[in-house]
C-alpha cells in the first residue's frame, strides 16, 4: 500500500512555518484549547481513538496502517457501544470526570455543539483553515460551532430513495410523486419510531419545502412556519391514505432496511449502508436508488450525517492525537473505511477512487447528497431540540395530535429548549 | 418507673440492658456506616443538585435553584402523564401477577410426579436478564416479521395487522404481558415459601370437620397465606414502579408508555439537564417511599397483627 498522505502533510508542514508562533496554549484562562496544524510536527507517544464499535474491521485496519508508517505515535483502538447514544453517555461520563484515557473522539455531527460549548474538545479551526480544501463543503461545516471548528470530518453520511425497479420504471423525483405511486403500490417506510431517526426523516422534508428550525442566529426558534405545518400534514396524510403503512410507527434503520428487503415495499428512505447489504437479500438485483426528491417544487436538500473526530481536552497527548486524526483523514485510510465498512468519506477525491466506486456503485450521487445536505440544528441543547421535534412529529403521525398543534407545541418546546439555564 | 419500689434485681437487669443497647449499637455501627456512605451521600447529593441548575452552554457554571427545579417537574404534563402511566403498569401488573403467582404456588405445592421440574421449569423467565425479555418481546411483536402477527395470520385469528408496540393501549398492554411473564414466578416463589410452613395437620382438621376443598382454601391457605402474599406484594410493587428496562427497550417511552424512571433518565442523562433531572429522580423516590411507607403502616401492621394471632 502506497503512503498519500502527501498534500496534507505538505501543506500542514508550510502552515506550520507560518503560523508557529501559536502552538497549543494550555487555555488556562477559561476559554477552549486550541491546536495548530504545526502541532502534529514532532508529535509522539500513545494515542487512543474512542470510536464506536469496529463491526467490520476497517477501524483496527486503518490503526495498523498508521502505527506501521508512523513509529514514533502509537494509536489503539478503544470501541464504544454500537449505539450512538450510549458512545455520547459514554464519552460524556469519561469528559466530566476529566479522563485522560481518550486522545480522539468519534463524535456524532449533533454533538459537536454540546462538546464545544462545555471546552471539553480542542479548537481546531486552524488545522481546518488549513485543510478546508480536501473536504466536501458541507462535512467541514458540520465540524462548526460558532463561527469556530472542533473537529475534522471522519465520515459523512445522506439518505436515500431506495425503490424497486421491477415496480417502477424510474425514480421519482419529488415525495408528491413517492406517496401517489407508494399509495397504488406496495407503499414507502422510513424511520419513523420515535427517536433520532424521525427528526431526520422529518427535517429532509422541511428542509426540501425550504422550511427551518431555528433562525439564522440560531438563538430563536423558526419552525412554526406553514412550511413546518404542510409537510407534516403531507406525512400524517400519507399514512391516513395508505402510502405509508402502519408498522413504519416502529421502525428505524433496521427495521425499515428488513421490511424492503423482505418485499413488503416500493419505496424505502434510507442510509447507503442498505445498498450492499440490499444486495445479499431476497431483492438482489431488483432494486436501485435514488437521491432523495424534492418536494413542493424545490430541489432537495437532506440532512447530513456521520462522525468528525475530536480531540478531548483532557488528553495528555494531543500533538500526537492531531497527528493521528491528519492521517485517518487522507485519501487512503478513507478508502479502506468507504469500501470495507461502507461508510461515506469526507474527502471528496476519495469518491473517484476505483475501489471506492466499486463497494459503493453510487458513489458519485452520494457525494452529491452530502454536498447539498444541511447539518440538523446547531445548539447545545440539540437533544432537547430533537426531542421536541419527534415527539411532535410521532404525536401527529399516529393521530394524538393535529399536525398545526403538534408543529405549534414544538416550536413552544423548542422555545423552552433554549432557554435552557 | 421511679415510683415503683426498686427490687434488688432490677438496676441489674437495667444495667445488664443498657450495655446489651451499647453492645447493639456498637455491632450496628459498621453497616450503618456503609449505609450512609453508599445510601444516605448520593440521596443527599441527589437532592442537593436537585436544588441547582447546571448550565448546558457555559462550563462549570452553576447556580443555585431553590425548588425551581420541583416546581418545573410538578408543573410539566410529562411528569405526570409518566406518573399515571407508572401506577396504571404498576396496579394492572402487580395485580395480574398476584393471581396468576398464587395458582403456581398451589400448583408447585401440589405433590406430583416431575414437580421438581416443573418447578425448575417455572422459574426460567424469572432467570432471564429483563433486557433480554424485551428484546425478545420486541422482536415477537415485531409488526411484519414478528412471531405474534405471524401466527395469527397463519391461523385465520383477527390483530394479524395490529402493530403492538405503536399504537397506545396494545403498547402498555404488551409491557404488563412481559412483565407478569417474567415476574409471576417470583410471585409463586414468594407464596409457595408461605404455603409450604403450613402444617399439615390444619388441613386434616379441616378435613375432619368435612371441609371441602374450596373452602379448605378459602378458609385455612387463605388466610395462613397473608403475610407472604404481603410480603411478595411488597416487593413488586416497589419494583414495578421503579420499572425503566421494560418501556426503555420495548418503545423508549412512546405510545403512552413513558415512566417516571426512563422521564428522569432521559432529561439527566440525554439532555443533561442535571438539576431538572434529579428532581424527577427524587420525585420518583419520594414517591415510592410513600408508596412503602403506606404498605409498611397499614399492610406491615396486618402482618404483626397476624402473627400474633397465630
Amino acid at each position: 500500500m502506497k503512503s498519500s498522505r502527501g498534500p496534507g502533510v505538505l501543506l500542514a508542514i508550510a502552515a506550520a512555518t507560518l503560523v508557529a508562533a501559536c502552538g497549543g496554549d494550555g487555555g488556562d484562562g477559561g476559554g477552549a484549547k486550541t491546536l495548530a496544524p504545526g502541532d502534529a510536527e514532532n508529535a509522539k507517544g500513545e494515542v487512543a481513538w474512542c470510536i464506536g464499535k469496529d463491526t467490520t474491521g476497517a477501524f483496527a485496519e486503518v490503526v495498523k496502517m498508521h502505527n506501521a508508517q508512523n513509529p514514533d505515535v502509537q494509536a489503539k483502538l478503544i470501541e464504544l457501544p454500537t449505539s450512538a447514544d450510549e458512545q455520547r453517555t459514554q464519552q460524556i461520563q469519561r469528559l466530566r470526570a476529566k479522563s485522560a484515557e481518550c486522545d480522539v473522539l468519534g463524535i456524532d455531527t449533533i454533538w459537536t455543539a454540546e462538546y464545544a460549548s462545555q471546552d471539553w474538545v480542542y479548537d481546531v479551526s486552524d488545522v481546518i483553515a488549513d485543510r478546508k480544501d480536501e473536504f466536501i463543503g458541507s462535512t467541514v461545516d458540520s465540524a462548526k460551532f460558532e463561527d469556530k471548528y472542533w473537529a475534522i470530518p471522519f465520515n459523512t453520511n445522506a439518505g436515500f430513495l431506495y425503490y424497486r425497479k421491477d415496480e417502477v420504471s424510474t425514480a421519482p423525483t419529488t415525495w408528491e410523486q413517492v406517496y401517489t405511486e407508494a399509495k397504488s403500490k406496495d407503499g414507502v417506510v422510513y424511520q419513523g419510531a420515535r427517536y433520532e431517526g424521525l427528526t431526520v426523516n422529518f427535517l429532509e422534508l422541511l428542509y426540501s419545502a425550504g422550511g427551518k428550525v431555528l433562525s439564522d442566529d440560531g438563538k430563536s426558534v423558526a419552525i412554526d412556519s406553514p412550511e413546518a405545518k404542510k409537510v407534516l400534514k403531507f406525512m400524517v396524510d400519507g399514512r391516513k391514505d395508505g402510502a405509508v403503512p402502519k408498522a413504519v410507527a416502529t421502525y428505524m434503520e433496521e427495521e425499515s432496511r428488513r421490511a424492503f428487503e423482505s418485499g413488503k415495499a416500493t419505496f424505502m428512505r434510507n442510509w447507503p449502508y442498505a445498498y450492499a447489504l440490499g444486495n445479499e437479500s431476497p431483492i438482489k438485483g431488483k432494486f436501485a436508488i435514488a437521491t432523495l426528491p424534492g418536494y413542493g417544487g424545490k430541489p432537495a436538500s437532506g440532512v447530513i450525517g456521520g462522525y468528525n473526530l475530536a480531540i478531548s481536552a483532557y488528553s495528555d497527548n494531543a500533538e500526537g492525537a492531531l497527528e493521528f486524526v491528519n492521517f485517518v483523514t487522507q485519501p487512503e485510510p478513507q478508502k479502506i473505511m468507504a469500501s470495507k465498512a461502507s461508510l461515506p468519506p469526507t474527502v471528496s477525491a476519495t469518491y473517484e477512487d476505483p475501489a471506492v466506486k466499486k463497494a459503493m456503485p453510487f458513489a458519485l450521487e452520494l457525494r452529491k447528497a452530502v454536498a447539498q445536505a444541511q447539518p440538523r440544528p446547531i445548539s447545545p441543547v440539540y437533544t432537547q431540540i430533537s426531542e421536541a421535534i419527534y415527539k411532535n412529529v410521532y404525536s401527529a403521525l399516529t393521530g394524538q395530535a393535529s399536525a398545526d398543534s403538534a408543529v405549534t407545541k414544538m416550536a413552544n418546546q423548542i422555545d423552552k429548549a433554549l432557554q435552557t439555564f | 418507673v421511679a415510683s415503683v419500689p426498686a427490687t434488688v434485681a432490677r438496676p441489674r437487669r437495667r444495667r445488664a440492658a443498657l450495655s446489651e443497647r451499647r453492645l447493639a449499637a456498637v455491632m450496628l455501627a459498621p453497616a450503618l456506616i456503609v449505609i450512609a456512605i453508599v445510601a444516605a451521600y448520593p440521596i443527599g447529593y441527589a437532592v442537593w443538585l436537585s436544588l441547582n441548575e447546571y448550565s448546558v452552554r457555559v462550563p462549570g457554571l452553576s447556580r443555585f435553584a431553590g425548588l425551581k427545579n420541583y416546581r418545573e417537574a410538578l408543573g410539566s404534563p410529562e411528569f405526570w402523564d409518566a406518573f399515571r402511566t407508572t401506577f396504571f403498569f404498576t396496579g394492572v401488573s402487580v395485580a395480574l401477577e398476584l393471581v396468576i403467582g398464587i395458582g403456581m404456588a398451589l400448583a408447585m405445592h401440589e405433590a406430583f410426579k416431575g414437580r421438581a421440574l416443573l418447578r425448575t421449569t417455572v422459574l426460567v423467565p424469572w432467570a432471564i436478564l429483563t433486557v433480554v425479555t424485551a428484546m425478545t418481546w420486541r422482536t415477537i411483536f415485531e409488526p411484519d416479521l414478528g412471531f405474534m402477527n405471524s401466527m395469527l395470520r397463519a391461523l385465520h385469528l383477527p390483530g394479524a395487522d395490529v402493530v403492538w408496540l405503536g399504537q397506545s393501549g396494545y403498547a402498555m398492554a404488551v409491557m404488563i404481558f412481559a412483565d407478569v411473564w417474567k415476574t409471576a414466578p417470583f410471585m409463586g416463589l414468594l407464596i409457595l415459601a408461605g404455603l409450604q410452613v403450613i402444617p399439615e395437620d390444619v388441613y386434616d382438621a379441616a378435613k375432619v370437620d368435612g371441609a371441602t376443598a374450596w373452602q379448605r382454601f378459602r378458609r385455612v391457605t387463605l388466610p395462613l397465606l397473608v403475610p407472604a402474599i404481603l410480603v411478595a406484594l411488597i416487593f413488586r410493587t416497589l419494583d414495578a414502579l421503579r420499572v425503566f428496562d421494560l418501556p426503555f427497550v420495548l418503545t423508549k417511552g412512546a405510545n403512552g408508555t413513558n415512566t417516571l424512571s426512563l422521564e428522569a433518565q432521559q432529561v439527566l442523562t440525554a439532555d443533561r439537564v442535571i438539576g431538572l433531572g434529579s428532581a424527577l429522580s427524587i420525585l420518583t423516590f419520594i414517591t415510592i417511599m410513600v408508596v412503602s411507607f403506606l404498605y409498611i403502616r397499614f399492610v406491615g401492621g396486618n402482618i404483626r397483627a397476624l402473627a400474633e394471632d397465630r
